[in-house]
């Protein structure tokens, strides 16, 4: 190949570079084979401790789902892993269609009009969210319950800033951690306030009874709800409540967590609002030959064309997990994933009722509905030592929902406790016996 | 080659079976019925085999790189390796939930701290995040992170435009936007930034410079260093855009060319899968000026043990949930071990070579504008074909039929009917060769078969005009109107 290009040597290919911009060695070690490369990777693999080892109540935005066989045999099929963004729709009919699908889900689950074909995660769809309220309806102030998760309320100030946007949070009832929707009223009558945000279930995994009743005191001004998937499949759609978007967090569905990454971000809206929304959106069309076919739309809106118009920056998205999500709740059918919900709200009534019943635990915290995830209290201690008790004797117990970065405002030390599918009889009994223990040694040596 | 891709009449997939009545969802004591959902979720009930032909045989309608070679430029659609995906979906791995106590997840933050450092060196800065879901994300996070440091400066009101060359991939200007700048574009001068007219354009309302090097036309930008100093005397920061960064791989990095912070993609030049559009996975890396704003928490390595640092009073905060995209970081991992030192080198080398000697051969049949010697990837116009009535889409169809994806088409917008091509290094020399025949068989066809293009996928050109005008994006929209858009052979009735 040199030599059909008149070169000697591939450094003559680099005389662009300049001498002064030039680099030595990397430094970062000799390539191996892949043998190597695999027990390399395994010692470091295996000084992380799966949660399946433990009794693990870890839940929340990020679960921790039973994954059926079928759903990483289609995913892994390398048509769709190694596929590249189906801007050649001729080439992509297959993975066109699987989102086309995808967003016919999300659209029943949400009972809203459209859906995009997925943002990075929740929390990052709702901060697409934030911004399309902003084009929708004026003012700058944007409200969020006090009690959504530290994490979120950070990306949320983070899409927020470049935009003149203040970010106020909506009190709840201590009791029932209930939104104040008074002072949710007396907000809009202020004026200024261009959307608000509400989740389901909230920050404390609890579901707040007074949301259908929210758009009620919002008017005109959008809603967005962030709801969990599997949560809506037996929840009236937010659709039908009033909301105007409807973002959540997709992993659950039979996605590995991962660490916390790949995610999903789902993301649907109202078609008046289509136009001004974020992300790759597929629709149905026909070929020259006038047989059904898909393709992306709507392109006029993304990056690629309208550059510092666009209504996003978003390019990669999560195709992948769309496709797993859409696959899941296939494997898994409409009947299947009610009555997953169902299990684990069963589940989760025991554990916390066993709590419950140990003095010096608040389960759960808060005197609200909750399905899968509730707010364990501490009447004495630290969630940080009560879960460092319970991990002694192999139980997660959950994980603390304060801000961990110096500074942040002292808030009541709460614990996010959820069960899962895998959660048996035998975990939640070794969960209460270790939680007594943990209370008990609490109390003797605070 | 004869080429032919599947061409199944697949149904939706809630017409292969009929969806569950109207009895609602079984009832839960703890949900109040004012929550409850009246009606079920109207979705079909199907058998695992059902769904997984359906979505078998929806993949046999898709290109991949495992059957096709992706000439994208700007893409960098290189091999995905199987060792990475076998590793990923350890359980050790897999079975990580982002609050689990970390001395539960010491190997994986220890993964994260190794890659980060050595991203460090590859990059030539010395801290690195790797919070950003994508290369978009770590764009819009970076501009935030010059937000914060101006704001600090006490100059944020003053500094409200980030300029950037009209070669700019879209998601620059776009990211500009989305963190409050004013995004300006610079016209290039031959492929390349023009000094006098970015010493023009600089001053007091400059925040930032965004540049990818090598650029969108795959040319070095051979006068970085004055472009650096340019950008720094007017006291804006200089933005790397590391989408192009496989061609400079052990050559050069940005810190040494003068850039302030850097965003990377992992999907492109660390070659996990793209998944059909995503997972990506980017990277922040940040010299000494921006490092304390990067996103937290960091990962830090305390004795022997690693853990999560909060305690950066300077940091924008969170951008994402999580850590990152921690999955498609481990096969990151896994191509610099599988590479090391040499083989990083070689990278660059091999994906230069490549794009040089497709350039030549393709040179043949359509102009190159600006200077040949290229990096990663090289522009041809198909302008000329527009005299037999032949657009550059046109080409890109036909391509399809021979079994290729096609390049990025009218993109960067600068040439006319411009055509990007790039062959990452893990393509050889006989698929470049059999590429080269396939491309001058498209481009000397005649007007009406590259009219007709495709003909060998599972359906017809598409007629994007249509989807726009009826905006049909899921299955409510597709009801009332079987006539229109109807599959062939539609089963069962329906949600």
């Amino acid at each position: 190949m040199l030599s059909e290009l008149g070169l000697r040597d591939a450094d003559e290919l680099f005389t662009d570079i300049p001498k002064k911009v030039r680099i030595g060695r990397l430094g970062v070690g000799a390539g191996r084979d892949e043998i190597d490369v695999i027990r390399t990777v395994d010692k470091l693999l295996d000084r992380n401790k799966p949660y399946s080892k433990f009794s693990q109540f870890l839940g929340g935005r990020i679960t921790t789902p039973f994954s059926p066989a079928a759903l990483d045999a289609v995913v892994s099929r390398s048509e769709f892993y190694t596929s590249y963004t189906p801007y050649q729709p001729e080439a992509s009919q297959g993975m066109l269609q699987s989102l086309f699908e995808f967003q016919s889900l999300w659209v029943e689950l949400t009972g809203l009009d459209a859906a995009n074909a997925s943002l990075y995660d929740g929390a990052t769809a709702s901060g697409e969210a934030l911004l399309l309220c902003r084009r929708i309806h004026e003012g700058h102030r944007f409200l969020i319950p006090a009690s959504l998760p530290w994490e979120e309320k950070s990306v949320l100030a983070n899409y927020a800033a470049g935009h003149a946007i203040r970010i106020e949070e909506i009190p709840f009832d201590a009791r029932t951690s209930r939104l104040d929707l008074e002072w949710v009223r007396s907000a809009v009558r202020q004026g200024d306030v261009f959307g608000a945000l509400v989740d389901l279930p909230n920050g404390f995994g609890h579901l707040d009874e007074g949301l259908p009743i929210v758009k009620e005191a919002l008017g005109s001004v959008p809603l967005v709800v962030a709801a969990d998937p599997l949560v809506l499949s037996v929840v009236e759609p937010p659709g039908a409540w009033g909301a105007d978007i409807v973002v959540g967090e997709g992993q659950g569905f039979g996605l590995a967590p991962s660490f916390g990454g790949p995610l999903l971000g789902l993301f649907a809206c109202r078609r008046d609002h289509l136009r001004m929304s974020p992300g790759r959106i597929v629709g149905a069309t026909r070929d020259q030959e006038g047989r059904r076919a898909f393709t992306l739309t709507l392109q006029t809106r993304e990056q690629h064309i309208r550059r510092s118009r666009a209504t996003s920056n978003i390019c990669t998205n999560e195709s992948l997990l769309a496709l797993g999500f859409v696959v899941y709740a296939s494997l898994v059918g409409p009947h299947g994933l009610a009555q997953l919900q169902a299990r684990l709200a069963e589940k989760a009534r025991t554990l916390a009722t066993a709590l419950g019943e140990i003095k010096g635990l608040m389960a759960p915290r808060f005197d609200a509905p909750y399905l899968a995830s509730f707010a364990l209290g501490l009447r004495s201690g630290t969630p940080g030592r009560f879960l460092d008790l319970l991990r002694r004797r192999r139980v997660l117990g959950g994980y603390p929902l304060a801000d961990p970065r110096p500074g942040a405002p002292t808030a009541e030390p709460l614990l996010l406790t959820s069960v899962n599918e895998a959660t048996d009889e035998k975990d939640i009994q070794r969960f209460v016996r270790s939680a007594r223990a943990a209370v008990a040694t609490m109390t003797e040596r605070p | 080659m004869t080429f032919r891709q599947a061409r199944w009449d697949e149904p939706l997939i809630w017409e292969l079976g009929s969806a569950v009545g109207e009895t609602p969802p079984p009832s839960i004591p703890t949900l109040p019925d004012r929550l409850r959902r009246k009606r079920p979720v109207r979705w079909p009930e199907l058998s695992e085999l059902e769904v997984v032909r359906h979505y078998t045989r929806l993949s046999q309608m898709n290109f991949g790189i495992d059957t096709s070679a992706y000439p994208l430029g700007s893409c960098t659609m290189k091999y995905n390796p199987k060792v990475s995906e076998l590793l990923a979906r350890r359980r050790t791995a897999a079975e990580l939930h982002p609050n689990q106590p970390v001395e539960t997840v010491q190997g994986a933050l220890e993964m994260i701290w190794r890659l980060e450092k050595a991203l460090g060196k590859i990059t030539g800065f010395p801290e690195v995040s790797l919070q950003p879901a994508a290369g978009a994300h770590g764009e819009f996070a970076a501009l935030l992170m010059v937000r914060a440091y101006f704001r600090d400066r006490g100059e944020l009101e003053g500094r409200t435009e980030v300029l950037l060359p009209d070669t700019a991939h879209g998601t620059n200007p776009a990211s500009a936007m989305m963190a409050g700048f004013q995004a300006k574009e610079i016209a290039s001068k031959e492929g390349c930034i023009d000094l006098d007219a970015l010493r023009g354009a600089v001053g007091p309302k400059t925040a930032a410079f965004m540049l990818t090097n090598p650029n969108t036309a795959g040319l070095f930008e051979s006068q970085i260093v004055e472009i650096a100093e340019t950008v720094h005397a007017a006291g804006g920061l200089l933005y790397y855009d590391g989408a192009n960064l496989n061609a400079i791989l052990g050559v050069t990095n940005p810190g040494r060319m003068g850039f302030d912070v850097a965003h990377l993609n992992l999907h492109k030049t660390f070659a996990t899968p793209h998944g059909g559009g995503g997972p990506g996975a980017g990277v922040l890396a940040a010299g000494e000026r921006l490092a304390p704003y990067l996103p937290v928490p960091r990962v830090a390595k305390r004795g022997r043990a690693f853990a999560l640092d909060y305690d950066r009073p300077k940091s924008i905060g969170k951008i994402k949930a999580a850590y990152g995209n921690f999955g498609l970081d481990l096969r990151a991992y896994v191509f610099l071990l599988s590479h090391g030192e040499e083989g990083l080198k070689a990278v660059a080398r091999r994906s230069v070579l490549n794009a040089n000697y497709l350039g030549k051969r393709l040179g043949r049949f359509l102009p190159r504008p600006f200077r040949t010697l290229v990096k990663h990837e090289f522009l041809l116009s198909g302008a000329p074909l527009k005299a037999k009535g032949v657009r550059t889409l046109d080409l890109a169809k036909r391509l399809l039929d021979e079994g290729y994806h096609a390049p990025t088409v009218y993109f960067p917008s600068l040439v006319e009917e411009s055509l990007m091509f790039e062959f990452p290094e893990t393509e050889s020399k006989r698929e470049l060769d059999e590429f080269a025949l396939a491309f001058e068989r498209a481009v000397t066809d005649t007007p009406e078969h590259l009219h007709a293009a495709p003909r060998s996928l599972a359906v017809g050109r598409v007629d994007e005009v249509l989807a726009a005008r009826e905006l049909l994006l899921s299955w409510k929209d597709l009801r009332g109107r079987p006539e229109t858009f109807e599959a062939a052979a539609p089963v069962g009735s329906g949600p």
